[in-house]
């Protein structure tokens, strides 16, 4: 049995503990939060069998196999560090670190110590991002990636996330490098990352506050996001993030030299697009046809995902969890390849820099303070 | 007897004996811009209270403008407007200093996330009440509840909702988060008064209507599925209007001799959901809808709950039979107790109170 500790007790540690409710062969042995009251309902809502509030006593105590870290970003690096020097693995939620320079030192510190150590992309490992991957796999594309469309939006009218974020000017998303954007992006970004060939494309940002929020009265909170990344002889990726955008997309388009791939997040479908035009108006009349033929596929997959009882929201979150412990007991190749990781932290630093944004000051209610970070 | 009978007259100076608190002892409001908040803050000041500081999270700039400040500054009260942070603890150490009586009106609405309403909720008023005990002079802690931590299930007299009543044991199983940061706010404050001996009072409004809240009660019915499907039928709706829901809370908090105790607040002469859906079609907006019987709204919620159970949440257990037994079950509504004990009745009748809500809901959806 894998002994599994979540620390943090925040809105994504539920989403944790519910798919780690779902796999077999482990067991939650203890959830920790430096405020002992988040740590008391959550152990009051999931078989957990005890609480802390300092990771220490948890990690000694316990003695958990694997680690997940679901506390704010500053914390990450601390709190992952503790974990792996006390021998545990450790699954970090996204964003992994705060710089491309922890990030390294976090997996180096892993690989030293013989440790797995993961990112949570989840994302990338939904139904449809995997029938993506499948179809990449086996040569859809007709070659390397040539361009790349990623969007990343994120509804700032959503009242427990943005009205904290925006009402609070001491909240932790503004203690970030990279603010709003450092919290959300890095799903969309590690999905470029994945199919980039190289280690240090070139980026291009350009960030701004969107009038709505200046309205509001906001400076600080970018919201929105272009991104141009290429590569040298190699891919080239848009990336767009935006908060006022409808709909706000959750999209990804995959252009190779032959065939090129739609998927879409939200509707949990993967579109096929042929590089080759039928004749004449038969692309205008034909073609739809087709394209609604790809759909109905579509509806069929996600529909016999949904009776086999495995179309759950977090479902990705599920398989990669799965594949993380697949990789801690039998020595399987991580879900995630460090070096994509890595490649995602680097893009973001750099998105960062040219925004301008400044070293982060202190965030004022972390959820846990544990450890010497950096 | 209304707030408006408690009023400091010309003869201000004289202390009431019903109270408290004297005139000028320094009342905190938390969440003094929300719904409730600047109806509480007139409730007060009508009755002649004239020190009062408004605790806000956001835009403490844009309610120093408020209307309801500008009044009550206008007939001689003080009032600061404090931003802060209940997450806070030397925000909330700052906010309580001096407060004689903190009225606990903040919480995590709208959350749909258990955490974050827990965090919003509960934490905030451990916060609060340790605030309130290391600074001394406390004398009333009012806690702002709800209607939705009962159970609905077990009471002692048949479809009588009273203050007797058991509330959910366990919360979690709801599957609402708002339920569930409630039903563990009370909790605490009950915990705290035990065990600190802080004085508290917890005033559970039913559903609060007025100008400011355009939403539909989930009591009526839900607007899922593309259709509204209408599920109170002949049951009352436990309104309660803003202002006479303000008068209560405000007297919860002033009164002498209630310390510990709960009072539910519901006005006098409740619609049924069936009356009050006619009414918002008409006054409001013409929508279809359908009526679930209660039998298959029962049935429905079962299904829902075992699929959910089965499926370990595939489907949320967004509608399960604890929901159904605390919105779906007819029930009868006692203010009885607030009456006797506080004093208060409702002082805008259910007809007007309706229509000013209606009205409310018309401008908004044609703002929309």
């Amino acid at each position: 049995m894998l002994k599994v500790a979540i620390v943090g007790s925040g809105k994504i540690a539920d989403d944790h503990a519910s798919q780690i409710q779902r796999i077999k062969g482990c067991e939650i042995v203890g959830v920790c939060d430096s405020e002992p009251l988040m740590a008391r309902q959550f152990c009051e809502r999931f078989p957990v069998k005890q609480h802390f509030s300092d990771v220490h006593e948890l990690l000694s105590e316990m003695r958990p196999d694997v680690v997940h870290v679901c506390t704010p970003p500053q914390s990450h690096f601390g709190i992952a560090k503790v974990c792996l020097e006390a021998g545990c693995h450790v699954y970090v939620e996204k964003p992994f670190a705060l710089s491309e320079n922890d990030t390294r030192a976090l997996i180096d510190f892993a690989n030293d110590r013989g440790l797995q150590i993961t990112a949570g992309h989840d994302d990338q490992f939904r139904h449809a991002a995997r029938r993506m991957r499948s179809l990449v796999q086996r040569g859809y594309l007709g070659g390397s990636p040539v361009h790349m469309e990623s969007y990343y939006c994120y509804e700032l009218s959503d009242v427990s996330y943005a009205g904290a974020v925006l009402g609070d000017k001491r909240h932790w998303v503004r203690g970030l490098p990279g603010r709003l954007l450092h919290n959300i992006i890095s799903h969309g970004i590690a999905r470029i990352a994945e199919f980039l060939a190289t280690d240090s494309p070139k980026v291009i940002a350009r960030g701004f506050v969107s009038p709505f929020l200046k309205k509001m009265g906001e400076s600080e909170v970018v919201d929105e996001l272009r991104v141009i990344i290429h590569e040298e002889e190699g891919a080239t990726a848009y990336f767009t993030f935006s908060s006022q955008m409808r709909p706000s997309l959750h999209q990804f388009c995959l252009y190779g030299p032959r065939n090129g791939i739609m998927l879409d997040q939200d509707q949990e479908t993967v579109i096929k697009l042929p590089g080759k035009r039928l004749k004449s108006y038969a692309e205008k009349f034909v073609a739809p046809v087709q394209l609604a033929g790809q759909y109905l596929t579509n509806v069929k997959a996600n529909l016999g995902a949904f009776v086999r009882n495995d179309f759950h929201m977090k479902s990705g979150m599920k398989y990669l969890i799965e594949s993380f412990y697949h990789s801690i007991r039998d020595g399987a190749p991580t879900p995630i390849p460090y070096s994509e990781i890595l490649l995602t932290a680097r893009i973001m630093d750099e998105i960062f820099a040219q925004l301008g944004h400044q070293q982060p000051s202190q965030p004022c209610h972390p959820n846990l303070e544990v450890v010497p970070v950096h | 007897m209304t707030t408006s009978e408690y009023r400091w007259s010309e003869a201000a100076e004289v202390k009431s004996p019903d109270f408290i608190i004297e005139r000028d002892d320094l009342i905190l409001i938390t969440g003094a811009n929300g719904f409730i908040g600047p109806r509480l803050l007139k409730s007060l000041v009508d009755m002649g209270f004239r020190n009062l500081r408004c605790l806000v999270r956001t835009q403490g700039a844009e309610f120093s403008r408020h209307d309801s400040i500008a009044r009550a500054r206008e007939q001689g009260a003080r009032v600061d407007v404090f931003r802060g942070n209940l997450l806070s603890r030397e925000d909330c150490d700052a906010a309580v200093r001096d407060a004689t009586v903190v009225f606990h009106l903040a919480a995590g609405r709208g959350e749909k996330s258990v955490p974050e309403a827990y965090r919003n909720s509960v934490v905030t008023t451990r916060n609060l009440l340790e605030a309130g005990s290391r600074q001394g002079c406390l004398k009333r802690f009012v806690n702002v509840g709800s209607f939705t931590v009962y159970s609905n299930g077990g009471k002692p007299q048949g479809r009588l909702l009273d203050e007797s009543c058991p509330v959910e044991k366990h919360p979690q199983l709801r599957g609402d988060a708002y339920t569930f940061a409630k039903a563990k706010q009370d909790e605490l404050v009950a915990e705290y008064s035990r065990r600190f001996a802080t004085p508290c009072v917890i005033v559970r409004p039913g559903y609060v209507i007025g100008p400011g809240n355009p939403g539909m009660s989930g009591r009526v019915g839900v607007g899922t599925f593309g259709m509204f499907l209408h599920l109170g039928g002949s049951n009352a709706v436990p309104f309660t209007y803003v202002d006479n829901c303000a008068d209560a809370i405000a007297l919860a908090g002033v009164k002498r001799g209630v310390d510990g105790e709960i009072f539910n607040i519901v006005d006098d002469d409740l619609p049924s959901s069936r009356e009050f859906l006619r009414m918002y079609k008409r006054n409001v907006k013409p929508f279809r809808s359908i009526y679930l019987p209660h039998v298959l709204s029962y049935a429905l919620c079962l299904i829902w709950e075992r699929y959910s159970a089965w499926s370990d949440g595939q489907l949320p257990a967004a509608f399960n039979r604890r929901i159904w037994h605390a919105y779906g079950k007819k029930t009868r509504y006692s203010n009885q107790k607030a009456k006797a004990r506080l004093g208060w009745k409702p002082k805008v009748p259910m007809a007007e109170a309706l229509r000013r809500h209606l009205e409310a809901c018309r401008a908004a959806t044609v703002d929309n």
